[in-house]
């Protein structure tokens, strides 16, 4: 599970004029009393784009999301680990299918979706623009990068649209072995020899800044999102899910004797709230906007699979069976 | 043209030109069409509806869904149908049960034929498998549905499907679903590390 924070447009309140205002009054009503929305019942049609926007980034981050990982199955120290991180990687590409899916419910087909994925048009997480250098990078994905999603993922569970939630509660469930793999690989670096602890506190200090940019940009220059919120599209603000990913996992890496690279990180125990130096959200902008150190890359080896695999769709595809939406 | 340098020895290989041109447009889509797939947890459990895949036909849609939804939960048996040959009642709200719009249809020819019967029971949870019937056509079968069955609770909305048209791989297939034991790397309980980690805490502690 790799989504994190999604991007959204602002919302324009001005297109809600256009809705009809009983049926919207009606579709509010029916989340309010905590019921989900299903494809076929009437929903605003910039609650739909929203949708399709944010299920489309996830999935896009889960295809993304297993580069990164799958560079090192062939180099992941010992057959055990090989297999697990390769299962790992196939559980993130279903992740995707199922995603793709959901979005589809909401008429935007799959092949659109990887289109603009391939295009640029569409974003992924983009704490995946950043290369593994080493066997540790990888496990700091498998740990606090599956950590972070999660934080994200169980609050979106819990919003509106039935079929993501239902995408989501499978995807969870699938879940508890990737936390438990990566906390085990980085526990084996931890208690190794010092030249591995060395190893994991390098890849501690190259991904703790998009780590924090994970989450999104703070709530203070965030795009107000109090109709997502009110739709329950998004579930929690950027701020207070990073807080959450803060509480849960700091202690855990300072119990293994690593050394967070931000020294002005520690618990306020009056307020309760973790505080941090401000991440970069100059760098986070530009990294999203195509100029990280491995957008170009990820991009060409989705296009290079999408065009190398073309001559298989075109041979299974039957003249007499044309594409259908998908009912739930 | 260079190649694209990467860290990523397969994409290394995969020698893609480093100048290449993102925007893709397809005169037409190529994207296979969608079945829906049912899922048996176990053998006392009902077949429910548990997604989607995309095939080429029925088959290869059967090993796909095999392979998206029952992976890593248990299963018993799968059953796949093109979406196209689902048919769907309107939904209903509150107390009231889709059974009780369905009208006498006027078209009440066709082959007796055996169909299947799935029941949304609750908003928000998916379709469950509670039978089959035989009818003359689809239209018949809601309607033979709704003199037969005594139901206690509201079905918010039904799919009737031909049950010719499912490709059911369930009884006499057992071994097919079953997980290998060597396959435990799959499941959380394999990383245990609490000792290592204890161990490690107190050498810690020890040395300060």
């Amino acid at each position: 599970m790799y989504g994190s924070a999604q991007i959204f447009d602002t919302p324009k309140l001005k297109e809600l004029e256009n809705e009809d205002p009983v049926k919207l009054a009606e579709f509010e009503a029916r989340i309010e009393r905590g019921e989900k929305i299903e494809p076929t019942d009437w929903m605003p049609k910039m609650y739909r784009k929203q949708l399709i926007r944010m299920i489309e980034q996830h999935a896009h981050s889960e295809i993304i999301g297993a580069l990164p990982e799958g560079t090192w199955i062939t180099r992941a120290p010992g057959f055990k680990r090989k297999m697990a991180l390769m299962a790992k990687v196939q559980d993130e590409v279903g992740h995707a299918q199922l995603l793709y899916s959901a979005a589809e419910t909401l008429g935007k087909p799959r092949e659109q979706m990887i289109e603009d994925l391939i295009s640029g048009k569409s974003k992924y997480s983009n704490i995946f623009n950043y290369p593994t250098f080493t066997w540790a990078d990888s496990c700091f994905i498998s740990w606090l990068v599956d950590a972070g999603a999660i934080v994200n993922q169980l609050a979106n569970a819990k919003g509106s649209y039935g079929p993501y939630c239902r995408a989501l509660d499978r995807i969870c469930a699938e879940e508890a072995f990737h936390l438990k793999y990566g906390h085990h690989c980085v526990i084996s670096l931890a208690t190794g020899t010092e030249k591995q602890r060395q190893m994991f506190q390098e890849a501690l200090n190259r991904w703790w800044p998009p780590m924090m940019h994970f989450f999104g940009p703070s709530d203070k220059i965030s795009v107000h999102s109090e109709i997502l919120m009110k739709w329950k599209v998004k579930m929690a603000s950027n701020d207070a899910m990073r807080q959450q990913f803060l509480d849960m996992y700091v202690p855990k890496i300072w119990e293994l004797g690593f050394t967070i690279p931000d020294q002005n990180l520690k618990k306020n125990e009056e307020s309760g709230e973790w505080e941090y130096t401000e991440p970069d959200w100059d760098e986070f902008k530009r990294v999203i906007n195509g100029d990280g150190p491995c957008n170009t890359e990820r991009l060409a080896v989705r296009k290079t699979a999408e065009e190398r695999g073309a001559w298989v769709r075109r041979a299974l595809k039957n003249p007499k069976s044309a594409y259908v939406t998908p009912l739930a | 043209m260079s190649a694209l340098k990467s860290l990523d020895p397969r994409v290394a290989r995969l020698n893609i030109p480093s100048e290449i041109e993102l925007i893709t447009e397809k005169e037409e889509q190529d994207q296979l069409n969608t079945y829906q797939v049912f899922r048996q947890m176990n053998l006392k459990r009902p077949f429910e509806h548990v997604g989607i895949v995309h095939a080429a036909n029925l088959e290869l849609a059967f090993t796909f869904a095999k392979e998206q939804y029952s992976r890593r939960q248990t299963c018993s048996g799968i059953w796949v149908v093109e979406t196209e040959k689902v048919k769907t009642t309107d939904f209903t709200e509150d107390q009231e049960s889709i059974y009780s719009k369905i009208e006498e249809p006027e078209n009440k020819k066709g082959q007796m034929e055996e169909f299947d019967f799935f029941h949304l029971d609750k908003r928000g949870k998916q379709h469950v498998h509670i039978g089959s019937m035989k009818a003359e056509n689809h239209e018949m079968a809601l309607w033979r549905a709704k003199q037969e069955l005594e139901l206690d609770k509201p079905v918010y909305n039904v799919w009737v499907v031909k049950s010719e048209d499912l490709l059911k791989v369930e009884e006499g297939f057992q071994d097919i679903w079953d997980t290998l034991p060597d396959k435990r790397y799959r499941e959380a309980v394999d990383y245990k590390a609490g000792d290592k980690l204890k161990e490690f805490k107190e050498r810690m502690n020890q040395a300060k």
